[in-house]
């Protein structure tokens, strides 16, 4: 047999395959959702895959997830691309960047796959956005903790991921406006500073900032490594009497800084709720189930539905202190 | 003043050193001025601690630049390092001799896969050193999946504190573990470039591989040396940050290779080979974390902070170059 025999006879197997498989499989093979992520491999993802497994299970949906190595943008839309040839009947996106998956998205809608979409409020060519908390309410609670141990006033400051990074950012505008209404006395020293994806750099930042404002008394950090960076600074100077840091941390990475009083809380939502979220509401979409105010999302309870925002909230704030911290990592975050 | 030392002046004011440490000076002295905090003991070593990372790591490019290379592979050769030393450590006991012969040694492996497939394919040295980021780091999250480690030995997570001395109200300073790797691998590597037989050959190599291999070097050897240098000192780099962080993390190193590569350019090290100091790297570290640093003393906001970063590189560079066209044009007109 030479070459082009072989090669066409697997083409011929090819498109055997192709024709036989759906029509043997459709009706009782459970409908395939796949969910890309930021990037695959960090904790906090690997904590989303469990979620999305376990409503793969409750729903019977044929469920996983998938992420670039990188944090890449393109490399997002080329998984996008790949699960629109694949004919999955659901897509789940945790968005890098809302520009970029855009287009994608919209040939993913005509294609008839339906779009779910976590972190992504501003993301364009999805059926719904689900978010487990409300980002302004978000950001009020953790400077309301904030306040309590600065007593109401003094000087603080805020770091995000990035300046960019819309949800750190978002978090940070309703924390300081609710800081501007309600505790007067207390004093935004600086700009919002950036790097609190990184320890080492909120870490340097931090020692840079304590010089710069001596009478500083509270830092809060959105993006899990800056309340890290910050809380090591501030042990190593010996100031944590003086200095109240609080933010968003996971847990098992906080536990021997909150242990210490040094982060005063932490707060987060469960990014295992999240996945299970992402598959309960597709769940209800392939349904045909309506969704309006207060539906009920299986296994979470009654949420808050944008229909035309295409929005929907469940409140879900994690509250990590030395109370919760060790039954949260034995719950694996 | 004798004839040597002043003509050793006279060739250091013409040097691209001369004008980054011009450029450090002024800015060190309006930063001294505006916030009394600058200029303190406890600044100095909160710098020389927060940059030992990037300064390391910095010293060992700066060989493989000299050599006519470029690897950008060393962030996720310093995050294998760093997990495969640390890991060991929690899992059988380790002392600090120990710990820093798996991070190194675990450098010098990868850094010899890189050195085999440059030489031995005549692969260019970027492409080798982006596949095989891509492959360390890759391997690195298939096999850990992504997992931080938290909780270090304790030995390790208290490093080491010698000449303590206090600094007013609760601080207290001394030599720790960050800075004194960081003057060990700064004086390893200046014997190595300055007073050895093997670091004039790297700059001969660099400067001109045909003439080298000529003169009967043995450039595969050469090679090899400085790629292992190289992951040497990103093995030693690792703990350094690892310490620093109090864990390790997996995701967080790759990606910072540029700060690195600013850091030794901008010290004068030419992407071409051949060409570069180990006082230049040390400036361009300094100019980097100074200018950081000072920003934010400064309280200028962040949002300006990057612009700032940038127009500094632009000017000490403008500057350097400038005056070698001066000297050029002077030359040629006499």
């Amino acid at each position: 047999m030479n070459r082009r025999e072989t090669l066409k006879l697997m083409g011929g197997a090819t498109a055997l395959s192709v024709a036989g498989l759906p029509s043997l499989s459709w009706a009782d093979t459970p409908k395939e959702m796949v969910t890309v992520v930021k990037i695959a491999g960090i904790p906090w993802f690997n904590a989303l895959e469990k979620g999305i497994q376990k409503g793969a299970k409750d729903f019977s949906i044929n469920a996983s997830m998938v992420g670039p190595a990188n944090v890449d943008p393109a490399q997002q839309v080329k998984l996008l691309e790949d699960l629109i040839a694949k004919k999955v009947a659901v897509i789940g996106l945790v968005p890098l960047d809302v520009k970029v998956c855009e287009p994608v998205l919209k040939r993913a809608q005509a294609a008839g796959i339906k779009v779910i979409t976590h972190e992504g409020p501003e993301q364009e060519g999805r059926d719904w956005n689900v978010e487990l908390i409300d980002s302004v309410r978000f950001g009020e609670v953790q400077m309301e903790r904030l306040a309590k141990d600065m007593g109401g006033k003094g000087e603080y400051v805020v770091y995000v991921g990035t300046l960019t990074t819309p949800l750190h950012n978002k978090w940070a505008d309703a924390a300081i406006a609710y800081q501007k209404k309600n505790y007067p006395d207390m004093k935004l020293v600086a700009d919002r500073f950036p790097g609190a994806d990184e320890i080492d750099t909120s870490q340097r930042t931090t020692q840079d900032v304590i010089k710069a404002y001596p009478n500083l008394a509270g830092i809060l950090g959105f993006g899990s490594n800056g309340p890290i960076g910050a809380g090591n600074a501030v042990r190593q100077q010996r100031l944590q009497k003086k200095i109240a840091i609080v933010g968003t941390v996971l847990p098992s990475q906080a536990k021997a800084l909150i242990n210490d009083d040094i982060i005063r809380e932490g707060f987060l939502w469960n990014p295992t709720d999240a996945g299970y979220a992402m598959v309960a509401v597709a769940s209800l979409v392939l349904n045909g189930k309506p969704i309006t105010d207060g539906v009920e999302v299986p296994g979470l309870g009654k949420a808050a539905v944008d229909v035309a925002g295409k929005q929907i909230k469940v409140d879900k704030i994690m509250r990590i202190n030395k109370e919760t911290v060790d039954g949260l990592i034995a719950g694996g975050l | 003043m004798p004839d040597s030392l002043k003509a050793a002046l006279a060739r250091f004011r013409r040097s691209h050193e001369f004008w980054l440490l011009a450029v450090i000076l002024l800015l060190c002295a309006g930063l001294g001025v505006a916030n009394a905090q600058f200029l303190t003991m406890q600044n100095l070593f909160d710098l020389l601690t927060s940059y030992a990372f990037v300064g390391i790591l910095a010293l060992g490019l700066l060989v493989v630049l000299i050599a006519g290379g470029i690897d950008i592979s060393f962030t996720a050769t310093a995050s294998v390092a760093q997990y495969v030393a640390l890991a060991f450590a929690n899992a059988y006991g380790a002392n600090w001799f120990t710990v820093f012969a798996i991070a190194m040694g675990t450098g010098l492996a990868l850094g010899a896969i890189n050195a085999q497939f440059i030489q031995k394919l005549r692969i260019p040295s970027i492409i080798v050193s982006v596949a095989t980021l891509n492959i360390f780091y890759g391997l690195l999250i298939f096999v850990t999946g992504g997992k931080y480690i938290y909780s270090l030995p304790d030995w390790f997570a208290t490093g080491i504190f010698w000449f303590e001395f206090d600094w007013g109200k609760t601080s207290s300073y001394g030599v720790n573990l960050q800075i004194l790797v960081l003057g060990v691998s700064f004086l390893i590597t200046w014997l190595l470039l300055n007073r050895t037989n093997i670091g004039r050959q790297v700059y001969a190599m660099g400067g001109n591989p045909d003439a080298a291999q000529r003169l009967g070097f043995h450039t595969f050897r050469l090679n090899m040396l400085v790629y292992c240098y190289m992951g040497v000192m990103a093995g030693a780099a690792s703990l350094v940050q690892a310490q620093l962080a109090q864990s390790v993390a997996p995701t967080v190193l790759v990606g910072k290779e540029l700060d690195v590569v600013a850091a030794v350019v901008l010290g004068g090290a030419s992407l071409s080979g051949g060409v570069g100091t180990v006082l230049g790297t040390f400036l361009g570290l300094t100019l980097l974390a100074v200018l950081q640093n000072g920003l934010i003393l400064l309280g200028v906001s962040s949002y300006w902070s990057q612009l700032f970063v940038g127009l500094v590189i632009l000017i000490s560079v403008s500057v350097t170059a400038w005056s070698q066209r001066e000297r050029r044009a002077r030359r040629v007109r006499a």
